[in-house]
Protein backbone atom coordinates (compact mmCIF):
# COMPACT_ATOMS: atom_id res chain seq x y z
CA UNK A 1 0.00 0.00 0.00
CA UNK A 2 2.54 2.58 0.83
CA UNK A 3 4.83 1.53 -2.05
CA UNK A 4 1.91 2.07 -4.33
CA UNK A 5 1.33 5.45 -2.69
CA UNK A 6 5.27 6.49 -3.32
CA UNK A 7 4.36 4.96 -7.18
CA UNK A 8 2.00 7.78 -7.26
CA UNK A 9 4.02 10.70 -5.81
CA UNK A 10 7.34 9.41 -7.86
CA UNK A 11 4.70 8.95 -10.77
CA UNK A 12 3.25 12.83 -10.46
CA UNK A 13 6.90 14.18 -10.11
CA UNK A 14 7.45 12.56 -13.70
CA UNK A 15 4.46 13.86 -15.06
CA UNK A 16 5.43 17.21 -13.68
CA UNK A 17 9.07 16.85 -16.22
CA UNK A 18 7.41 15.76 -19.24
CA UNK A 19 5.11 18.94 -19.09
CA UNK A 20 7.93 21.26 -18.06
CA UNK A 21 9.86 18.86 -21.34
CA UNK A 22 7.06 19.95 -23.85
CA UNK A 23 7.06 23.44 -23.15
CA UNK A 24 10.78 23.40 -22.79
CA UNK A 25 12.37 21.13 -24.81
CA UNK A 26 15.10 22.53 -27.23
CA UNK A 27 17.52 19.63 -27.81
CA UNK A 28 16.69 15.76 -28.93
CA UNK A 29 18.14 14.27 -26.01
CA UNK A 30 15.86 16.79 -24.12
CA UNK A 31 13.10 15.61 -25.94
CA UNK A 32 13.91 11.78 -25.65
CA UNK A 33 13.74 12.36 -21.97
CA UNK A 34 10.71 14.11 -21.85
CA UNK A 35 8.82 10.95 -23.81
CA UNK A 36 11.00 8.57 -21.75
CA UNK A 37 9.11 10.54 -18.34
CA UNK A 38 5.78 10.50 -20.50
CA UNK A 39 6.21 6.45 -20.11
CA UNK A 40 7.70 6.49 -16.38
CA UNK A 41 4.59 8.34 -15.31
CA UNK A 42 1.84 6.02 -17.19
CA UNK A 43 4.21 3.00 -15.87
CA UNK A 44 3.54 4.02 -12.46
CA UNK A 45 0.05 5.35 -12.31
CA UNK A 46 -1.04 1.85 -13.85
CA UNK A 47 1.04 0.26 -11.55
CA UNK A 48 -0.62 2.06 -8.51
CA UNK A 49 -3.55 1.56 -9.85
CA UNK A 50 -3.05 -2.43 -9.39
CA UNK A 51 -3.14 -1.88 -5.74
CA UNK A 52 -4.75 1.26 -4.71
CA UNK A 53 -8.81 2.47 -6.13
CA UNK A 54 -7.83 3.61 -9.59
CA UNK A 55 -10.35 6.90 -8.79
CA UNK A 56 -8.23 7.65 -5.99
CA UNK A 57 -4.91 7.66 -6.64
CA UNK A 58 -5.62 9.32 -9.95
CA UNK A 59 -7.08 11.86 -8.39
CA UNK A 60 -4.19 12.41 -6.34
CA UNK A 61 -1.90 12.21 -9.45
CA UNK A 62 -3.14 14.43 -11.40
CA UNK A 63 -4.21 16.77 -8.45
CA UNK A 64 -0.34 16.57 -7.85
CA UNK A 65 1.24 17.25 -10.99
CA UNK A 66 -1.30 20.40 -11.65
CA UNK A 67 0.21 22.06 -8.69
CA UNK A 68 3.47 20.99 -9.59
CA UNK A 69 3.12 22.50 -13.49
CA UNK A 70 1.54 25.56 -11.61
CA UNK A 71 4.49 26.06 -9.03
CA UNK A 72 7.30 24.83 -11.63
CA UNK A 73 5.53 27.84 -13.48
CA UNK A 74 5.95 31.07 -11.27
CA UNK A 75 9.09 29.27 -9.60
CA UNK A 76 10.97 28.12 -12.26
CA UNK A 77 9.80 30.11 -15.34
CA UNK A 78 9.01 33.51 -14.32
CA UNK A 79 5.31 33.20 -14.66
CA UNK A 80 3.28 36.06 -13.06
CA UNK A 81 1.25 34.79 -9.70
CA UNK A 82 -2.43 35.03 -10.41
CA UNK A 83 -5.09 34.62 -8.28
CA UNK A 84 -7.47 34.04 -10.60
CA UNK A 85 -5.68 32.28 -13.22
CA UNK A 86 -4.56 29.70 -9.97
CA UNK A 87 -8.35 29.95 -8.76
CA UNK A 88 -9.52 28.45 -12.10
CA UNK A 89 -7.38 25.77 -12.07
CA UNK A 90 -8.04 25.03 -8.70
CA UNK A 91 -11.83 24.99 -9.75
CA UNK A 92 -11.28 22.88 -13.03
CA UNK A 93 -9.13 20.37 -10.60
CA UNK A 94 -12.46 20.43 -8.31
CA UNK A 95 -14.51 19.08 -11.56
CA UNK A 96 -11.52 16.59 -12.58
CA UNK A 97 -11.18 14.57 -9.05
CA UNK A 98 -14.82 14.94 -8.52
CA UNK A 99 -15.85 12.95 -11.98
CA UNK A 100 -12.76 10.66 -11.05
CA UNK A 101 -14.32 9.76 -7.62
CA UNK A 102 -17.57 9.73 -8.53
CA UNK A 103 -16.76 7.15 -11.12
CA UNK A 104 -14.93 4.93 -8.59
CA UNK A 105 -17.88 5.01 -6.27
CA UNK A 106 -19.80 3.29 -9.11
CA UNK A 107 -17.42 0.37 -9.14
CA UNK A 108 -16.41 0.76 -12.85
CA UNK A 109 -12.97 2.99 -12.63
CA UNK B 1 -5.02 29.20 -32.42
CA UNK B 2 -3.57 28.01 -28.91
CA UNK B 3 -6.61 27.60 -27.66
CA UNK B 4 -8.12 25.34 -30.85
CA UNK B 5 -5.00 23.27 -30.52
CA UNK B 6 -5.40 22.88 -26.72
CA UNK B 7 -8.91 21.55 -26.85
CA UNK B 8 -7.88 19.28 -29.70
CA UNK B 9 -5.37 18.12 -27.44
CA UNK B 10 -7.63 17.10 -24.84
CA UNK B 11 -10.15 15.43 -27.23
CA UNK B 12 -7.22 13.51 -28.62
CA UNK B 13 -6.46 12.22 -24.78
CA UNK B 14 -10.07 11.22 -24.38
CA UNK B 15 -10.09 9.81 -27.76
CA UNK B 16 -6.81 7.72 -26.61
CA UNK B 17 -8.43 6.49 -23.14
CA UNK B 18 -11.24 5.15 -25.33
CA UNK B 19 -8.43 3.11 -27.49
CA UNK B 20 -7.32 1.71 -24.27
CA UNK B 21 -10.07 0.27 -22.56
CA UNK B 22 -11.49 -0.80 -26.39
CA UNK B 23 -8.11 -2.44 -26.51
CA UNK B 24 -8.69 -3.93 -22.81
CA UNK B 25 -11.75 -5.91 -24.49
CA UNK B 26 -10.48 -7.12 -27.96
CA UNK B 27 -6.78 -6.99 -28.32
CA UNK B 28 -7.06 -5.23 -32.35
CA UNK B 29 -4.55 -3.68 -34.17
CA UNK B 30 -6.30 -1.31 -34.79
CA UNK B 31 -7.54 0.13 -31.67
CA UNK B 32 -4.08 0.08 -30.66
CA UNK B 33 -2.53 2.06 -33.70
CA UNK B 34 -5.35 4.62 -32.77
CA UNK B 35 -4.24 4.66 -29.52
CA UNK B 36 -0.93 5.36 -30.44
CA UNK B 37 -2.08 7.80 -32.80
CA UNK B 38 -4.28 9.88 -30.61
CA UNK B 39 -1.62 10.15 -27.75
CA UNK B 40 1.18 11.48 -30.29
CA UNK B 41 -1.02 13.80 -31.96
CA UNK B 42 -2.43 14.99 -28.23
CA UNK B 43 1.28 15.44 -27.02
CA UNK B 44 1.79 17.16 -30.10
CA UNK B 45 -0.78 19.49 -29.68
CA UNK B 46 -0.61 20.43 -26.48
CA UNK B 47 2.85 21.24 -26.50
CA UNK B 48 2.04 23.21 -29.49
CA UNK B 49 -0.28 25.18 -27.17
CA UNK B 50 1.96 25.51 -24.40
CA UNK B 51 4.42 27.95 -27.19
CA UNK B 52 2.10 31.06 -25.72
CA UNK B 53 0.10 29.09 -22.73
CA UNK B 54 1.60 28.84 -18.97
CA UNK B 55 1.54 24.79 -18.19
CA UNK B 56 -0.57 25.13 -15.49
CA UNK B 57 -3.25 26.46 -17.44
CA UNK B 58 -2.52 24.21 -20.12
CA UNK B 59 -2.01 21.45 -18.52
CA UNK B 60 -5.22 21.66 -16.44
CA UNK B 61 -7.42 22.34 -19.50
CA UNK B 62 -5.57 19.19 -20.95
CA UNK B 63 -6.87 16.48 -18.18
CA UNK B 64 -10.15 18.75 -17.86
CA UNK B 65 -11.32 18.18 -21.55
CA UNK B 66 -9.77 14.23 -20.83
CA UNK B 67 -11.85 13.90 -18.19
CA UNK B 68 -14.98 15.64 -19.11
CA UNK B 69 -15.24 14.22 -22.56
CA UNK B 70 -14.67 10.31 -20.96
CA UNK B 71 -17.66 10.77 -18.68
CA UNK B 72 -19.52 12.42 -21.36
CA UNK B 73 -18.87 9.50 -23.45
CA UNK B 74 -19.50 7.21 -20.70
CA UNK B 75 -23.13 8.80 -20.54
CA UNK B 76 -23.83 8.51 -24.44
CA UNK B 77 -22.27 5.35 -25.38
CA UNK B 78 -22.07 3.00 -22.44
CA UNK B 79 -25.29 3.32 -20.87
CA UNK B 80 -23.69 5.19 -17.70
CA UNK B 81 -25.97 6.65 -15.40
CA UNK B 82 -25.50 10.32 -15.76
CA UNK B 83 -26.33 11.74 -12.25
CA UNK B 84 -26.62 14.79 -11.24
CA UNK B 85 -22.88 14.85 -9.57
CA UNK B 86 -21.54 14.08 -12.90
CA UNK B 87 -23.57 16.78 -14.68
CA UNK B 88 -21.70 19.31 -12.29
CA UNK B 89 -18.62 18.01 -12.43
CA UNK B 90 -18.59 18.19 -16.38
CA UNK B 91 -19.83 21.83 -15.90
CA UNK B 92 -17.67 22.62 -13.04
CA UNK B 93 -14.64 21.72 -15.93
CA UNK B 94 -16.32 23.68 -18.67
CA UNK B 95 -16.76 26.83 -16.18
CA UNK B 96 -13.35 26.77 -15.42
CA UNK B 97 -12.27 26.29 -19.08
CA UNK B 98 -14.03 29.13 -20.16
CA UNK B 99 -12.54 31.46 -17.44
CA UNK B 100 -9.09 30.39 -18.16
CA UNK B 101 -9.56 31.67 -22.01
CA UNK B 102 -11.44 34.99 -20.99
CA UNK B 103 -8.48 35.82 -18.47
CA UNK B 104 -5.70 34.65 -20.99
CA UNK B 105 -6.69 36.75 -23.42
Amino acid sequence: MQKAWLQVFIGAFFEVIWVIGLKHASHYIEWAGTIVAIFISFYLLIKAGETLPVGTSYAVFVGLGTAGTVVSDIVFFGEPFSFLRIGFIAFLLIGVIGLKLVTEERGEA
Amino acid sequence: MYWGSLIVAGLFEMIGVLMINIYHQRKSWGALALLILSFSLSFALLSFSMKVLPMGTAYAVWTGIGAAGSAVIGIIWFKERANAIRILMIATIITATIGLKLIAS
